[in-house]
């Protein structure tokens, strides 16, 4: 970006001097040139629309449902058995599950020697500040350019074609998730907000120290400072899990997850939603849709899904016999 | 069935006899090479004194100026040389007198000079001479590409507008070659041929002959021949334009840009088989370009390529 930047300045600045000192300046400042631009630049002002358009539609055609009567037939499904794990998927927080694709399954010796891994995707985003390379797993997926890309660890009867929506019916009420997303960042923050010390009182003498660290270790004997010791730095904007959280309620209709507790993150980020890991939790998870909910078969699923213990707020709530 | 063979047969025994007779590719472009350079030269000293013409420029921001230049010998690249670096990169074609010139070719009279680019306001003339010359660069990447075992020959490619969606350049290859369709990573070897050319930078030479030094310089090509009589006929002049790229030799009946390296996105998309002729099969390769001034996004490019696919029909 940079580099153009400077050409756009050589350009601009050519013009502005007389044609005398202009050949002077350009064997002043000889850089290298990067030839990249933004995509309109170039372009006239009805194609730029043309091209905003054209890219929605393409996205529209890309994740509507099709029919399948290709080569290239739908991976053969296993039946689920306790104690194998599910291809999980990215969302948005408060649980709307936006244009969520497997990208690319990663067999066991691909990723780490154990376990195969599925790359999925969440929220399309425009492909005009995509670089090619990047283009490249989208495009052999069939897939618009995602804003995050986060890799599951699955079972291996659990792998999914690439180009499979994924959707919030994934999920049922009832079920427990972990909630994985970067929390908040605060900036530098001092020792009593990052690490809850107590500090020192307010009156009593106290010369300029209320919201000090105070002593720092032991003394003599280790006569330094132990490697990890609290004290103040950058809080916040790292990646946080939130486990056990429960599902109440599902909308198949808008893709929206309701989840229970505090889940990390500002509103409207991207958080990463799982099947927990919790031992006393994960029997909770009783005949989930595997690997994955797919609409083409059960389609006969309510628009809301609640759970068996959550009062639904349209029915009656007295029932007078 | 058997007569067909046979004459099949027969025909590659006198086509392999011939083909020891004919010359090769090499002593085809070095005998072109020499002819051209030699009537360049004739053609030069033709004015042995250095006689002064003024040259005029019209353009945002070179009202008023006036070039003393060199009567013959002069061109308006030496005369963009003469303003800034930004004008030779950036001019493609020039008007001199409401004429379009090519960059290369030399100045006979005092005239009023323009220097086109690609962001002019009306940049017709320069985008149908740009594609113009990709075409010419397509047939000159095809000559050099085939094996020494096989023919080419480039037929007169039509003139197709830029809106048509892709440049064409007819071309019968050998008989040998019938049934051959390229695979995408024979058209990628194509383009790698056509990006080596562009790199190199190499000029585009016009000359102004007549068609005796054009029959010469074409003397190993029947087609070529036939070609250069039916252009002689259809200029009123009777003389024509030859241009030199490298090594390469080609006609043209109207003005090409200034060089290869003005195209920075160079791809070859197809290449189509639209039926037998009276050379044989005839068949038109496509290709999409751009110039470095208007460098499209990649998801723009893709876009374009896939419509420079389709089979492009003269109209």
């Amino acid at each position: 970006m940079a580099g153009w930047t400077c050409r756009f300045l050589l350009q601009r600045g050519a013009r502005l001097l007389s044609p005398r000192t202009e050949s002077s300046l350009f064997i002043a400042c000889r850089r290298t040139v990067k030839t990249t631009t933004w995509f309109e630049e170039h372009l006239t002002e009805d194609n730029q629309e043309y091209m905003r358009k054209i890219v929605g539609e393409d996205y529209r055609k890309l994740t509507a449902e099709r029919l399948n009567p290709l080569k290239d037939e739908p991976w053969p499904r296993h039946e689920w058995t306790e104690g194998r794990g599910r291809p999980k998927f990215t969302s948005l927080l408060h649980a709307v599950v936006q244009d969520c694709h497997v990208l690319k399954y990663l067999t066991k010796d691909e990723y780490d020697g154990r376990t195969a891994a599925l790359l999925v995707g969440g929220k399309n985003v425009s492909p005009f500040h995509r670089s090619e390379s990047e283009m490249e797993m989208f495009r052999n997926a069939g897939v618009p350019p995602k804003q995050k890309v986060s890799t599951f660890k699955v079972s291996d009867n659990a792998i999914i074609k690439p180009g499979t929506p994924l959707y919030a019916a994934h999920f049922r009420p009832g079920q427990y998730v972990d909630v994985t997303a970067k929390t908040i960042g605060k900036g530098f923050q001092g020792v009593m907000k990052r690490w809850g010390f107590k500090g020192q009182p307010a009156t009593h003498g106290q010369t300029k120290t209320h919201r000090r660290p105070g002593a720092s270790g032991p003394g003599g004997d280790p006569a330094r400072v132990w490697k990890g010791k609290k004290m103040p730095g950058k809080m916040g904007n790292i990646i946080r899990t939130a486990h056990g959280l429960k599902i109440w309620r599902v909308n198949t209709k808008y893709n929206v997850l309701y989840v229970n507790g505090s889940v990390p993150g500002h509103r409207n980020c991207l958080v990463k939603i799982r099947d927990t890991t919790l031992p006393l939790r994960s029997a909770s998870i009783l005949n989930p849709p595997f690997p994955t909910y797919f609409t083409e078969e059960e389609e006969d699923l309510a628009e809301d899904l609640y759970d068996e213990s959550l009062f639904v707020h349209t029915e009656p709530s007295l029932a007078l016999t | 069935m058997a007569t067909k063979s046979g004459c099949i047969f027969i025909q590659r025994r006198f086509a392999s006899a011939a083909a020891a007779v004919r010359p090769s590719a090499a002593e085809v472009r070095s005998h072109r090479n020499a002819v051209f350079l030699r009537e360049q030269s004739r053609q030069r000293a033709l004015f042995p004194r250095i006689e002064k013409i003024e040259v005029s420029m019209q353009g945002p921001g070179l009202e008023g100026t006036l070039l003393v230049m060199n009567k013959g010998m002069s061109t308006p690249l030496s005369c963009a040389r003469h303003l800034t670096e930004y004008h030779v990169t950036s001019s493609v074609l020039a008007l001199v007198d409401g004429e379009l010139w090519p960059l290369h070719k030399p100045l006979m009279d005092s005239c009023a000079l323009r220097l086109l680019t690609f962001k002019d306001r009306d940049p017709t003339a320069v985008n149908q001479a740009f594609w113009r010359s990709c075409s010419a660069l397509l047939g000159q990447v095809l000559e050099t590409a085939f094996k020494d075992d096989f023919t080419v020959e480039l037929l007169r490619s039509p003139d197709v507008p830029v809106t048509s969606g892709a440049f064409c350049c007819d071309v019968v290859l050998d008989p040998q070659l019938d049934s051959w369709a390229p695979s995408q990573e024979s058209l990628r070897s194509l383009t790698r041929g056509a990006q080596l050319l562009i790199h190199l930078d190499l000029p585009f030479e016009p000359l102004d002959v007549l068609p005796s030094v054009a029959l010469e310089v074409f003397s190993h090509n029947k087609c070529k021949q036939e070609e250069v009589v039916k252009m002689a006929s259809e200029n009123p002049t009777g003389t024509l334009q030859l241009y030199r790229c490298g090594d390469h030799v080609l006609l043209s009946s109207s003005p090409l840009v200034a060089r290869t390296g003005l195209c920075s996105q160079f791809e070859v998309t197809a290449l189509h088989s639209l039926g037998s002729g009276p050379w044989g099969l005839h068949r038109r390769a496509q290709g999409l370009s751009l110039p470095t001034q208007l460098q499209a996004h990649h998801t723009v490019w893709n876009k374009l390529r896939k419509r420079a696919e389709k089979l492009v029909r003269k109209s």
